[in-house]
């Protein structure tokens, strides 16, 4: 490209690196460091008098510094004469600050644009934007490149039975999203959506169905029922046929899913249920009975599943599906013998204190609605038909793990998914998100773009994450931007 | 020596509405004239002095649109011209909301070419009523109140809906948040209606999730335009059982053939707030009811003017 230089910020070497091959350019040589005191210091070492300018600068974990970083380089090119200056800006920071919540909340995306502008940035090339409406925060014109068909290449290459898999939205606000790649791979799409549970009554009891035959026995209340699955299955010919033969296939179907190990799971749970209902659990070893319980509760799911319309609904507690007759944690010696004895959500829930005591708003981690999955209990909800299917978890950003293994977890165990592959464009991965993932035996793999950069030993220690390169797609969308061509062929075709 | 006290100009949009708040307020509507020249531009005089007054502007988003549009511009810029201290506009359904995002190539931006206009026209403060997308609130370097109908429309439910046989529904999956969050406050059951889309070249079908065997449905949405999707869920929520479905939207902008829909379907009402004037179709449409926000929108006015909190008037409705 004539007349033009690429600048590259400290936030994403990497991926700068690779647009810079793309295009044939070297980038262009600036120095940046800090100063001791902190400040951000910014040497541009080539002369930008009336060229095109791109400078890729991503969202990081050190997003302030970067942002700065950014927005002095910008100003930098600005008083240098620069003809045009682009921002390059793969994973829009601070993108789920994008509206006001009800008191008083900062539309801190809407300031990040103003800054932008003001700094002196002509044109904003980004991906994936949290919501499209952010687009309109700016006065300059924004290019939203979309990684939905190189990830839908991606599912197209490497899904082997692609064709029968169905696209899940972890949350009803993602459904668009969605069936945007439902429609591009043309399969089938399913949503979840989860709500505070109310009434404290059991799910299945509050839905006065038909099904009452089932779910009577079903009850958690009536533990003299669980432990003979086969009383749950109807008469034949009675009118909830289909349903009943769903939660009877949970229970047979057993070596095609993870409900493999469903009978001698079964009579571990029975020997134990005397105690559960005293209200406390014994002191078995913490680790295992953690780890065994999870399970026990899961497996009873086969009968508690309220099946209508394709609906499947289960309880979330702290971020993991358990069954309906889960206890409620009352009394506070009560809470405290079930942290003991679940170590992992009680590393769940520390993880939560830690992010508040550093500082963390609470404003700022409820800025997006579908991500409160730290709240005691919820219920969680799959409309459409995942059994004997991979399912695939669209999102645009994975930035904590909770929904994602409750969504996971939902498929796999309550629902009879195959496979359980979660794809998202940024990989942002806060704290010990990817590792969480990593360890979620319901994931399969975890399919994100480079937009945002994940530490080398990070990506090595997580055997199930696979990164695609959308380099080719800002590259292309830099080249064309410079010679004014059209670039809508990139929102649909491009695929790398 | 000024007053400073409440001006309230009023456009042609929805009369019935700003009488409302006028009353509520006790503040007269002050005295303006809009006339159209016979090249049918807008002309505008204020009758009145504004000088140093806090004025608030009401208009709203119906009918006529860009004629109502440009009404609010030239009346907001004329007081600016006359040395308002500050001008407010009052839209409680603002206009293009729908026009958002660029979800095509080339698409305008058009809610935030709207609020572009309203500030260089010299509006100072913006008051509106459950925007499409929070994120137009973003678009505005003024500050902008978006209130909520959901106290009001609670209220209705309370008061005319059976609530122990009743299930709150939204009719596509988008609205999935909304109808969550007022079945989380009657503490009812939600389902809602989805659009399953199947592999190429096939019809898709509508899909009801949850249970509405023998209840009342409450579909709701923030928005009822042609009411094609409304009387398309109704019939779905007949099918499956419902005993009675009713909407309630919060902007009943009607338009097109949305009276001859509503009067053929199975909805047994539409109730709509009255941020769009409708009391001229009721005529022709028995099922129409309405539900008046004009008290919160008045609140919301005198909250404003006398520097006080407007956040109580999410969660409640006043009287």
């Amino acid at each position: 490209m004539r007349r033009s230089k690429v600048f590259i910020g400290n936030s994403h070497t990497e991926l700068g690196g690779l647009i810079c091959n793309r295009l044939g350019v070297e980038p262009a040589p600036c120095t940046l460091k800090k100063f001791s005191n902190g400040e951000t210091s910014v040497e541009i070492g080539v002369s930008v008098r009336d060229e095109d300018v791109y400078i890729v600068q991503s969202g990081s974990p050190s997003v302030n510094d970067h942002l700065m970083e950014l927005l002095i380089l910008i100003s930098g090119c600005r008083t240098g004469s620069a003809h045009k200056i682009t921002a390059v800006i793969p994973s829009y920071p601070y993108s789920k600050q994008s509206k006001m919540k009800k008191h008083r909340g900062a539309i801190t995306a809407r300031m990040i644009a103003n800054l932008l502008t003001m700094a002196g940035a002509d044109h904003v090339i980004t991906m994936d934007l949290h919501a499209n409406q952010m687009q309109g925060f700016f006065t300059v014109p924004v290019d939203n490149l979309h990684a939905g068909p190189t990830l839908a290449q991606w599912i197209r290459h490497n899904v082997p039975d692609y064709k029968d898999a169905v696209v899940v939205s972890k949350n009803p606000g993602g459904t668009k999203r969605v069936t945007a790649l439902a429609d591009a791979l043309k399969i089938n799409f399913a949503m979840i959506q989860t709500d505070r549970r109310r009434n404290h009554k059991p799910y299945s009891s509050m839905l006065n169905l038909a099904q009452a035959p089932i779910f009577s026995v079903a009850s958690p209340r009536k533990k003299g029922a669980r432990g003979a699955p086969p009383t749950v299955l109807p008469a034949p010919g009675s009118p909830l046929n289909g349903t009943a033969r769903r939660a009877s296939m949970k229970l047979q179907d057993g070596p095609n899913t993870t409900h493999g190990t469903v009978p001698s799971r079964r009579k571990s749970s029975n020997t134990r249920k005397p105690s559960q209902l005293g209200g406390r659990r014994p002191s078995l070893n913490p680790g295992e009975e953690g780890e065994d319980d999870v399970f026990d509760d899961e497996e009873d799911e086969g009968v508690h599943i309220v099946t209508a319309h394709g609906v499947q609904t289960a309880r979330v507690v702290q971020g993991h599906v358990v069954g309906d007759d889960y206890l409620e944690e009352e009394s506070e010696s009560e809470a405290q013998s079930e942290a003991e004895t679940r170590p992992r959500l009680q590393h769940t829930d520390s993880s939560v204190d830690l992010k508040h005591a550093l500082g963390g708003s609470v404003d700022a981690e409820g800025s997006d609605d579908d991500d409160d999955e730290f709240q005691r209990e919820k219920l969680i909800t799959l409309v459409g038909d995942v059994r004997g299917r991979t399912a695939i978890i669209v999102d645009d950003m994975i930035d904590r793990h909770g929904s994602f293994v409750a969504a996971a977890e939902h498929c796999r165990l309550n629902c009879g998914a195959k496979r359980v592959v979660v794809i998202a464009t940024h990989g942002i991965f806060n704290d010990d998100c990817l590792e969480q993932l990593q360890a979620c035996p319901c994931i399969d793999s975890v399919v994100v773009t480079n937009t945002y950069p994940i530490p080398v030993e990070r990506r090595i220690a997580a055997t199930k994450l696979v990164v695609i390169d959308v380099s080719a797609i800002f590259a292309e969308c830099m080249r064309r931007n410079h010679h004014g061509e059209s670039i809508s062929a990139l929102f649909e075709q491009m695929t790398m | 020596m000024s007053s400073n006290s409440i001006k309230l100009l009023a456009g042609n949009s929805h009369p019935a509405l700003f009488k409302l708040v006028s009353e509520r307020l006790g503040v007269p509507l002050s005295n303006i004239g809009v006339f159209q020249f016979s090249n049918l531009e807008t002309s505008v005089t204020i009758g009145e002095s504004v000088r140093d007054e806090d004025v608030f502007v009401l208009q709203t988003g119906c009918g006529e649109v860009n004629d109502f549009l440009m009404e609010l511009l030239i009346i907001i810029h004329a007081c600016k011209t006359a040395s308002a201290r500050r001008i407010t506009a009052v839209i409680p359904n603002f206009p293009y909301a729908r026009q958002d995002k660029k979800d095509k190539s080339r698409a305008p931006i058009t809610a935030k070419l709207m609020a572009n206009m309203l500030q260089t026209a010299g509006c100072d403060h913006v008051i509106t009523m459950d925007l499409h997308a929070s994120q137009i609130q973003g678009f505005f370097n003024v500050p902008v109140d978006n209130l909520y109908s959901e106290p009001s429309t609670l209220r209705y439910i309370r008061e005319h809906v059976d609530v122990s046989s009743a299930v709150i529904v939204s009719p596509d999956a988008g609205g999935a948040k909304r109808a969550a969050a007022l079945a989380d406050r009657l503490d009812l059951n939600f389902a809602l209606i989805h659009k399953e889309r199947q592999r190429a070249n096939e019809v898709s079908r509508m899909v009801l999730v949850g249970d509405v065997k023998g209840m009342t449905c409450v579909l709701v949405d923030d928005m009822a335009d042609t009411c094609g999707t409304l009387a398309k869920a109704a019939q779905t929520l007949k099918e499956n059982g419902a005993r009675d479905v009713i909407a309630i939207v919060t902007h009943g902008i009607l338009s097109g053939p949305a009276v001859q829909r509503i009067n053929d379907s199975e909805l047994l009402k539409v109730v709509c707030t009255n941020t769009v004037p409708h009391d001229h179709l009721k005529a022709e449409c028995p099922k129409l009811d309405t539900i008046d926000v004009s008290p919160t929108l008045a609140e919301a006015i005198r909250r404003l003017h006398n520097g006080e909190s407007v956040s109580y008037l999410f969660r409640n409705a006043p009287m």
